[in-house]
């Protein structure tokens, strides 16, 4: 039995076997989904271990014939993206103990494990077809994740939005991977990296078609839109497991697979590649700055924290890169945390409407610190780890000397801040509103999660040595990338001094913000969102009139007309034009076969003399 | 002709000869004897064709003309069919058997003749006993209807014969002979006979305006809507293509011998063939009476055997009389299950009609499974010779004919099901509800006929090797 056959199949079995296990027992699901997902992290460590050293695990089986095998390979890259996709699957297994609104327990650890187990084998395929084919499987599950969260209609149709935004992205993806594996005649990604695709002409198409793929499961505009819906209609340990870790993880690491790993991109792909990010930077924090809902606030800084990580990526250079993968890790601890909060103050309080919280930190001292911590790691605050992975990627983008890029990323950082900022004033500061009187701390099974995340915060700012010793350096390495700089350690150079500057402006900006709105802190934000042009602007986003999704279901009615008459107007030609002909012919012909002898004589007479004219002509009496 | 196909033309003219004397005062006598003695030549034809002995040697044993064995199988079977029906159907309209019997079996005589005589002027003689023994039993019963038909039956076919006798005088000046046989060896010889040709070709108007193919169609749908009801289903089902189709496809056959200068003529066979087809396909539609509709369908289906015909290739050949046996049964069972109609509810005309299926669950299914087999569905026989007429035309390279007859096919299933619905099936009419099945007598022979319809599409590999056993390897090539 090799051993990465583990954190695929197990969880696979164990969340059938889940299905199996009657509802009148207690505790039995949970613990048997913690139980296995436990003993994938360690299977994953396992499987990190060797490949620190070179040696890589690998299972190669004969699959589909004519070259086209199920292999899968934990090179360095693989092995970490794995650890990280055990750890989360884990934390979020424990979270979700006592967490009530999570739909049916059965349903929801069915979820978790399938989710875990095609999402280890996206990570590990070596071939790109067995990638393909975890890859749609996640599709599967994101489907029913999201629809079986809530027994709503609005869930129902969340699920599927985010169903089609990622089907027709996998379908582009599906067209990337056979037109890649044409090109380069194999589909093994080891093989392919040997011999590096260009972006000439097919190529060109190739990548982009797998760039759709990469992007739209991380969550990038314009592909983002059912995230944020989803984190109204679906639970914060779907949030907190799905966009916020597993989907930034494979996505970013596909990302990285194909820009570095299989093909040799050139500077229009690397500008790009850097304008999506600081695209998808700027356009979801500015969204994420007016919202009024926990958890849909933090789900536009999802979108906004893979802006970064693209952002670094495009960069194309090691440092940038480091910092791109850097940040996909960090984001998903931090922003695991984030939901989690969100989860445990809708548990207690029972509601994520920020202007009905206020002044949680009395009742829920743990959780506070917990956000507190993550709040100022994704803000990009030193010493924690977002500070680190955001300077990489600085540093990335200053080297390529495109200084729009770094201002962009720095914008946003002032803004995830200055919402942060916000957030946390206003559910955890400020006067806590009568109602909340009698709100207690959550439990332990989900403060430990939170606890966990909070720490890796911690150590990955201050010991930032350690990924970058045991996750990014090697990485690195497998794509055979050798970064000039160190990866870690704190400098007092002009970076640190700029990212000063910017707390400082997000501070004033959230204390003008606080006096504008008399003493209220969630609206605190009031004085950008009402602002003139803008507020016109987030009035059309509000009402979704970027949401290229809800433009294109808008036009469905339309179109379905327009298919419709078309579909007539063939009817018609197939079964209108024939009978309305057939019934002219008809006519003609009874009123010519009329009875009438002289008639019938004439054309007798007519037709023979033509025949005999005819052959006599022909056969030859002349 | 053979000594032992002779029996087949003698034995009924005798029949024909005794009854008059005999069963003058008794027309039951008469009935008996007409289906005696028809039965008796199915029987021995069938027993010819269908011996374990001969269906064990693949039909290698048959010495003789196959084309005109199976046409004296289909005759007999046709015949004894229309006779066994008239015997119960007859009743109180005036018929009197005496001589009815008398002139179906002289027309089974002269068809007999026809097939089997070897030379063109033997065959036009009996053409001609054949025609004035038609005019004679369109007329058979009361009706006015069946004057007019017979009057423009022969009216209108007269100049075939003109065109024929021509024919055969331009033929005795340029070959100086009317055997089949003859004929052949001048062909072969090679030399160029641009007036046997031109013979030839006269003929062959003469015989296409008697099978009543478009232009010449004009007669049919006046006739067979006139006749008497059995004797439509026999004029449709073997009459006109006795003395019609049959002569066609045996000119065809020479004609395909020429080297060059005929290859015209066989154009347009060809071309007329499809003329036909699409004509006779587009005015069956909107017919109100049921038996100018199935007339025009004649029209077509006959077009597909001209088709073939003209094509004149040993596939194309085993097509086209595999069709012209089939459109016998299948044209035969519908014109039959028209005369019940009639006698059942009063009418045919299809506007009165509907919901008949109730009252007559066995006129309904024969009906459909003759006309399945007309619209050429499979396992029924009409499938099988649709099938390798399209093969034949596509295999040749014709490939526009071929898919206009599979169209036109489909045009044929159309009109039937148009046909199957205003009559049998939908809301009960006023006719329905007092209308009853048929007696037995009158059923069994559409019975027989669909049975026949359904055993020869299975039975079709048996069929198949007979026609390329004794047409297409021995005549033909």
């Amino acid at each position: 039995m090799n051993l990465l056959s583990i954190p695929v199949l197990l969880p696979l079995a164990a969340g059938l076997l889940i299905l199996a296990i009657s509802d009148r027992t207690r505790w039995l699901r949970e613990l048997l989904a913690i139980g296995v997902t436990a003993v994938c992290f360690l299977a994953a460590l396992n499987a990190l271990a060797p490949a620190l050293l070179g040696q890589h695990y690998q299972l190669t089986l004969p699959w589909l014939g004519g070259g086209m095998d199920f292999s899968l390979k934990a090179d360095q890259l693989s092995a970490f993206l794995l650890l990280a996709v055990s750890f989360f699957s884990l934390l979020v297994s424990f979270y979700a103990f006592s967490f009530p609104d999570k739909g049916k327990a059965k349903w929801f650890y069915f979820n978790v494990l399938l989710t875990q187990s095609f999402a280890a084998g996206a990570a590990l395929a070596d071939s790109l077809l067995a990638l393909l084919f975890f890859w749609e499987g996640l599709l599967v599950f994101l489907y029913t994740f999201i629809a079986l969260s809530r027994d709503t209609a609005g869930s129902r149709a969340t699920a599927m939005k985010a169903f089609l935004i990622n089907g027709v992205t996998d379908l582009c993806l599906l067209l990337g991977i056979g037109l890649t594996a044409y090109l380069a005649g194999t589909m093994s990604m080891s093989e392919i990296s040997a011999e590096k695709l260009t972006l000439n002409g097919w190529g060109g198409l190739a990548y982009v078609l797998l760039l759709i793929g990469a992007l739209s499961k991380a969550g990038a505009i314009p592909f983002h839109t059912w995230i944020p819906d989803a984190a109204v209609d679906s639970s914060a340990p779907f949030m907190a497991y799905v966009p916020a870790a597993i989907d930034k993880l494979l996505g970013i690491y596909f990302l990285a697979r194909i820009s570095i790993y299989l093909f040799q991109l050139n500077g229009a792909m690397q500008l790009v590649l850097m304008t999506i990010g600081a695209l998808t930077i700027i356009i979801a924090v500015m969204m994420a700055f007016v919202q009024q809902d926990y958890k849909r606030l933090l789900s536009y800084h999802a979108v906004s924290q893979t802006g970064y990580m693209i952002l670094g990526i495009g960069t194309l250079n090691p440092i940038g890169i480091a910092g791109g993968l850097f940040h996909m890790i960090n984001h998903a601890s931090y922003k695991s945390c984030l939901f989690m909060t969100a989860g445990a103050v809708e548990r207690q309080a029972g509601t994520g409407d920020l202007g009905k919280l206020g002044g949680l930190f009395r009742a829920m001292p743990v959780t506070a610190v917990c956000f507190v911590i993550a709040a100022a790691a994704i803000s990009g605050i030193a010493p924690f780890n977002g500070f680190f992975s955001k300077e990489l990627i600085y540093k990335g983008t200053l080297e390529t000397g495109w200084l729009s890029f770094f201002i962009a990323a720095e914008v946003g950082s002032l803004l995830t801040l200055a919402s942060f900022l916000k957030l946390g004033h206003s559910v955890f500061f400020d006067k806590r509103p009568d109602e909340l009187k009698d709100v207690s701390e959550a439990p332990f099974s989900m403060l430990l999660p939170m606890l966990v995340l909070a720490a890796v915060c911690v150590v990955f700012g201050f010991g930032a040595a350690i990924p970058a010793a045991y996750l990014i350096g090697p990485a690195l390495d497998n794509l055979s990338l050798f970064p000039e700089h160190a990866l870690s350690g704190f400098h007092f150079d002009n970076l640190y001094l700029v990212s000063v500057i910017v707390i400082l402006g997000a501070v004033m900006n959230h204390v003008y913000g606080y006096s504008a709105a008399r003493g209220k802190a969630s609206k605190s934000s009031d004085h950008i969102h009402y602002a003139p042009v803008l507020g016109w602007l987030y009035a059309l986003a509000e009402k979704r009139f970027f949401d290229p999704y809800e433009q294109l279901m808008k036009r469905v009615p339309d179109f379905s007309a327009l298919l419709y008459k078309a579909d007539r107007f063939f009817d018609w030609l197939t079964d209108g034009l024939p009978v309305a002909a057939a019934g002219r012919l008809n006519d003609l012909s009874r009123r010519f076969h009329s009875g009438s002898y002289p008639a019938y004589m004439l054309l007798m007479g007519l037709a023979m003399t033509l025949f005999v004219l005819f052959t006599a002509n022909s056969g030859g009496i002349k | 002709m053979t000594i032992s196909l002779l029996q087949y033309m003698l034995i009924p003219l005798f029949s024909a000869l005794l009854i008059p004397f005999v069963a003058r005062r008794r027309g039951k006598l008469a009935e008996i004897f007409a289906n005696v003695t028809l039965l008796a030549g199915l029987i021995n034809i069938g027993w010819t064709l269908l011996s374990p002995a001969v269906l064990a040697s693949g039909f290698s044993v048959l010495a003789e003309d196959g084309f005109s064995l199976l046409m004296v199988l289909t005759i007999y079977l046709v015949g004894l069919c229309v006779s066994f029906f008239s015997a119960s159907y007859g009743q109180g309209r005036g018929v009197n058997t005496a001589y009815f019997y008398p002139l179906l079996l002289v027309s089974v005589a002269a068809m007999c003749g026809v097939v089997t005589s070897t030379d063109f002027f033997t065959l036009y003689i009996f053409v001609e006993v054949l025609a004035v023994a038609s005019f004679a039993l369109i007329t058979s019963d009361d009706g006015r209807e069946g004057v007019e038909g017979a009057i423009k039956y022969y009216l209108l076919t007269f100049p075939a014969s003109a065109a024929i006798m021509l024919g055969l005088a331009v033929m005795l000046l340029s070959a100086g002979t009317f055997s089949f046989d003859s004929i052949r060896i001048i062909v072969y010889s090679g030399a160029s006979a641009p007036a046997l040709v031109f013979s030839l070709s006269l003929l062959l108007l003469g015989f296409l305006v008697k099978s009543g193919v478009v232009p010449f169609h004009v007669w049919t749908p006046d006739a067979y809507q006139g006749a008497y009801a059995p004797v439509s289903a026999f004029l449709a089902g073997i009459v006109t293509k006795i003395s019609g189709v049959y002569a066609v496809v045996r000119i065809a056959m020479f004609l395909r011998l020429f080297e060059t200068g005929a290859f015209r003529l066989s154009e347009v066979l060809m071309f007329l063939g499809m003329v036909s087809i699409a004509v006779g396909a587009i005015a069956a539609m909107k017919q109100d009476d049921l038996k100018r509709m199935l007339a025009f369908s004649s029209v077509s289906q006959i077009g597909y055997i001209v088709l073939a015909a003209g094509l004149a290739t040993p596939l194309a050949f085993i097509g086209a009389v595999f069709h012209l046996f089939n459109h016998a049964t299948f044209k035969t069972v519908l014109f039959l299950n028209s005369a019940s109609l009639e006698k059942a509810a009063g009418t045919r005309d299809m506007t009165r009609l509907g919901g008949m299926e109730h009252p007559m669950p066995w006129t309904s299914w024969t009906s459909v499974i003759a006309m399945l087999s007309t619209a050429g569905i499979p396992p029924l026989s009409g499938f099988w010779s649709k099938l390798i007429i399209i093969i034949a035309l596509w295999d040749a390279g014709a490939v526009t004919y071929a898919v206009l007859a599979l169209l036109f096919s489909a045009l044929t299933l159309a009109y039937f099901l148009i046909m199957q619905r205003r009559i049998f099936f939908g809301k009960k009419s006023p006719a329905a509800e007092t209308a009853s099945e048929v007696s037995p007598a009158l059923l069994a022979p559409a019975v027989l006929m669909s049975a026949v319809i359904v055993a020869a599409g299975l039975l079709f590999p048996y069929f198949f090797s007979y026609l390329a056993e004794t047409i297409a390897s021995r005549m033909v090539l």
